[in-house]
């Protein structure tokens, strides 16, 4: 479903990411590790189309993206999650629900995603910045749900957050798995990337170092880690 | 080419010294003949902005129309037979006024430096003419300090001044019978010079300010609407209201001043200072009624008239007071140096000191030894009412004569000549 | 008591010429990050427009107060596509320098043809007399310019806050990047938004040419004011600016009416007031601080 190949990325002359190249099909969940300014959040604003200084191939179903604006590329198919949760101040909940347009063939419609998210019902008309860390992540979660879009471009969803939400974070990305979504995850905890992902990368100062099946993790954890830098 | 060049730059080195090939200066001065052979005028006023159109450009125009007819009166007998104009936008800054005053003088050869409109622009300038010795004539300006502690050997006042404003409209309006006034005035050195006038004047014909209020300066908004709101709720309920703004933000006061209905509440209107360029902005129907003192008027008289349309061919506008006094003061100034043979600055002053004088403009004119206040009739005008309009720009009607005498102050004991 | 009112009330008149500004200058650079330093400008033009649709045209009051706010609306969006987008991806403050130059290009063909004197408007007839207001008389012209300046105050909160149109343009205008990775073509609103603005400042320019000085420079000192109006209220915030034009307008006005000596307060409080909030709250009354981007 969207292809990457040969990506590389720069601020100003500086040169973040060297040559990316990966694969993800229709109900995968890839996930990308790596340290703090590996380059994780600019790949997935390369793909998004929000980062204008790159060059490579970007392919959805096929199709390059290169020179379409981010707009175009979210009605093609693309839900974005960003790092920082992407709350409004002048929206409200249902405001930043229902403010992207639809543009999957599966999306939630509203009453489901309450139904799903009943502290979101419960703050439904105020401000979405108010909302608490916990709840604006499953705001920006419901939201692309509710676009019915068929690729997640999901920037740490679980950062910040208690382990009860991050396991029904867990519980959303395999339902919309099984749904046929696919998954771009950069995630840090590497425990909980192994619940839900198939395959994994590991990008070092703007390269893939490594990519692991999810089932020969185990194995190799501690190195892992320690690459992590945890 | 190189020659040329060079010769150019011995020459300009030799000026400095003597004369340099044919048609340069003849270095007379003093004594008798011209200073570099001709009389140039500077005209410096503001040709861009609130005042361009009162004066402005135009004024060079009036200027011209001088040297004309001094050439016709004297023909081969003119002892000045070149002339120059220089025609100068000062943007009613006083920095700008200052530095161009110097270059006309320094640079540009000038005798006589003409009109500047804006006071404090215009005391500048009093300044420089003191320092370089040369002539100074003021037209447009309306503060009394160049005829008081600003005054100098070099400068004269020519057409008006605040105390001629305020003691014509303010004493003449108190002894028709309007007694009570409300005074409003813009909260800068000129509204607040108008304002001291015309309550002195007011007072001394036996009238009374109610209140007065200063507006502010530069009004950003445009609303003087809390005053006239104000004006009808006084105790006692004032005559007549008094204003002292002047260009647009005259225009939007009476504008509001006919909103609020305040001549049907039985508060008259007064101007501090207004020209015929204001009225026609605002048209005669705007401002009926209102009464202001004038320098004078294109149409009050056939001489007027005559010398009206001769501006008219020239310039497609009827004139200003101030365009009348610019010939004026052109004219007097090459009449000055017909009778002294020479344009040296103190052989001309010492010829307009106390001369009596009558033209187009000045009427029972007398240039005042004493403080250069050059005196003369004025005017207490109405504006006619759009009915008795019949004729593009003349808008008003002359109610009183106000003899030379009368309508300026005694020279200021503050004025040291010399 | 009834002084005390009727000043109130004119103060709220003042205010809405204000708020009318300052509403257009917000939702401009809530869109574009561009302060318009055209908008007193316009506002000239559309007094000016009123003047020449009546002189040179034959239309009244009716017809400028109708077509002076379109065609004005119409040469944003011209200003906009030609020039302001071209500048759109450089410093802000190239956009700024623009309307600067706009301004002064306006200002001096508008005194070529015209001169510098004011020209001469009238308040229709209609509306020409005074109203009763229980307590005073008042102007009805100037009944009807606030009565205006509420409606479309209001018709825009409105539309800002219960429509589709509006929530969208609210999602570009606070972050307009995470709205267009959302799907929303942030570039498709940013024209019309200017040209909105634009439209609105020529409204307040027809409203203000029976009661004010038509020429050339009306809006040049005013438009300072109105910056400062729009700080004071929180750059970008839409209610804020209009709060704050109101209140400035009747600050003012009760003022002024103090007396004598405090006309040159009156003046320079809009600017106190702004020093004050900036200190208070940097972001002013009702703005928020900038999303990290
Ligand atoms: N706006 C920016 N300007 C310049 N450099 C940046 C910017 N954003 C990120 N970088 C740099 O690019 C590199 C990759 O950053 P990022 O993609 O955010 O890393 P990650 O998401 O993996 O932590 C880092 O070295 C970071 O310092
Ligand atoms: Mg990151």
């Amino acid at each position: 479903m969207l292809r990457i190949d040969d990506l590389s990325a720069w601020y100003g002359e500086a040169r973040v990411l060297r040559g990316v190249s990966l694969d993800i099909a229709a109900g995968e969940v890839v996930t990308l590790c790596g340290r703090n300014g590996a380059g994780k959040t600019t790949l997935l604003r390369c793909v998004m189309g929000l980062h204008t200084g790159q060059q490579g191939l970007v392919e959805l179903d096929g199709r390059p993206l290169t020179g379409q604006p981010a707009h175009r590329r979210a009605r093609a198919g693309l839900g974005w999650v960003p790092d920082d949760r992407g709350c409004y101040a002048t929206l409200t909940v249902t405001e930043t629900l229902t403010l992207p347009p639809v543009v999957g063939p599966d999306p939630w419609p509203l009453e489901r995603v309450y139904e799903a998210f009943p502290h979101l019902h419960a703050r439904r008309n105020a401000p979405s910045t108010t909302l608490s860390g916990g709840e604006q992540q499953m705001l920006a979660l419901a939201r692309v749900l509710r676009m019915g879009a068929r690729l997640l471009l999901c920037d740490e969803p679980t950062e910040g957050l208690s382990p009860l939400l991050v396991a029904q974070v867990g519980d959303i990305l395999r339902q919309a798995k099984q749904h046929g979504v696919a998954v771009l995850l950069v995630e840090q905890n590497l425990h909980f990337a192994t619940t839900v992902a198939d395959r994994h990368h590991l990008l070092a100062e703007g390269r893939v170092v490594e990519s692991l099946e999810n089932s020969e993790v185990a194995a190799r954890e501690q190195d892992l880690l320690a690459y992590l830098g945890i | 080419m190189r020659t040329k060049a060079l010769s150019a730059v011995l020459c300009s080195t030799a000026l400095l010294a003597s004369a340099c090939g044919g048609g340069g200066p003849q270095g007379a001065s003093g004594a008798g003949g011209l200073s570099d052979g001709k009389v140039v005028f500077g005209v410096l006023n503001d040709q861009s902005g609130a005042y361009s159109q009162l004066s402005g450009k135009n004024s060079v125009s009036a200027v011209e129309l001088a040297i004309e007819d001094y050439k016709t009166k004297y023909g081969d007998k003119a002892v000045v037979k070149e002339f120059g104009v220089e025609s100068v936008d000062h943007q009613n800054k006083p920095d700008v006024a200052n530095a161009k005053a110097a270059e006309l003088y320094d640079r540009k050869a000038v005798d006589v430096i003409l009109d500047v409109p804006t006071s404090s622009a215009a005391l500048k300038v009093a300044d420089v003419a003191k320092e370089k010795k040369k002539l100074y004539f003021n037209i447009s300006a309306a503060t009394t300090d160049l005829t008081g502690k600003a005054c100098n050997k070099y400068t004269f006042h020519y057409a008006y001044d605040t105390y001629m404003l305020a003691n014509g409209t303010g004493r003449n309006t108190t002894e028709q019978g309007k007694k009570n006034w409300y005074i409003v005035y813009p909260d800068y050195a000129f509204g607040q010079d108008m304002e001291k006038s015309f309550s002195a004047a007011v007072t001394d014909a036996g009238g009374t300010i109610v209140s007065r209020d200063a507006a502010p300066f530069p009004n950003t908004s445009g609303d003087f609407s809390t005053y006239l709101l104000k004006a009808p709720t006084l105790t006692p309920k004032p005559d007549v209201l008094g204003t002292m703004q002047a260009g647009a933000e005259l225009v939007a006061l009476v504008k509001q001043y006919n909103e609020f209905k305040l001549r049907d509440k039985g508060v008259g209107l007064a101007v501090g200072l207004m020209f015929l360029t204001d009225i026609h902005s605002l048209t005669p129907a705007a401002l009926a009624g209102t009464t202001y003192t004038d320098a004078w008027y294109w149409n009050y008289d056939l001489v007027n008239r005559e010398f009206a349309d001769r501006f008219k061919k020239v310039t497609g506008a009827r004139p200003t007071f101030a365009h009348a006094a610019n010939y004026s003061a052109a004219l007097q100034y090459l009449e000055a140096v017909q009778s002294a043979g020479t344009d040296g600055s103190d052989a001309v002053v010492a010829q307009l000191e106390g001369k009596t004088v009558s033209d187009v403009f000045l009427r029972n004119g007398k240039i005042r030894a004493e403080d250069h206040r050059v005196v003369h009739d004025a005017y207490l005008a109405q504006v006619k009412q759009p009915s008795e309009v019949t004729e593009d720009w003349d808008y008003v009607k002359i109610l009183l004569t106000i003899p030379a005498e009368k309508a300026f102050r005694a020279p200021s004991p503050d004025c040291k000549l010399s | 008591m009834v002084n005390f009112l009727q000043h109130t009330f004119n103060g709220l008149v003042g205010g809405a010429f204000l708020a009318l500004l300052a509403l257009g200058l917000a939702v401009i650079f809530g869109m574009l990050r561009v302060v318009n330093f055209a908008h007193g400008a316009i506002y000239m033009l559309g007094a000016f427009g009123a003047y020449v649709l009546l002189t040179e045209v034959g239309l009244d009051f009716w017809w400028a107060l109708l077509l002076m706010p379109l065609l004005l609306a119409l040469f944003g969006i011209a200003v906009e596509r030609l020039l302001v987008a071209r500048l759109a991806r450089l410093d802000p403050l190239y956009n700024f320098l623009l309307t600067f130059g706009l301004t002064l290009i306006l200002q001096d063909a508008v005194k070529s043809r015209y001169g510098v004197q004011s020209s001469p408007y009238d308040a229709p007839a209609l509306l020409s007399g005074t109203v009763d207001l229980g307590a005073f008389d008042f102007p009805a012209y100037r009944v009807f310019v606030l009565v205006v300046a509420l409606a479309v105050c209001g018709a825009v909160w409105w539309l800002l806050t219960r429509t589709r149109i509006g929530m969208v343009v609210r999602a570009a205008t606070e972050r307009p990047e995470l709205s267009t990775a959302l799907g929303i073509d942030v570039g498709r609103w940013v024209t019309p938004v200017f040209g909105f603005g634009i439209g609105l400042a020529g409204l307040a320019g027809v409203l203000a040419a029976p009661i004010r000085a038509v020429n050339p420079l009306m809006g040049a000192d005013l438009i300072i004011v109105v910056f400062a109006v729009v700080v004071i209220g929180g750059l970008g915030s839409i209610f804020g600016s209009v709060a704050a034009g109101f209140a400035i307008g009747l600050v003012q006005a009760w003022v002024q009416a103090l007396g004598e000596h405090w006309a040159l307060l009156s003046q320079v409080l809009v600017f106190l007031v702004m020093a004050g909030v900036l200190l208070w709250r940097p972001a002013g009354l009702f703005g928020r601080e900038e999303a990290p981007a």
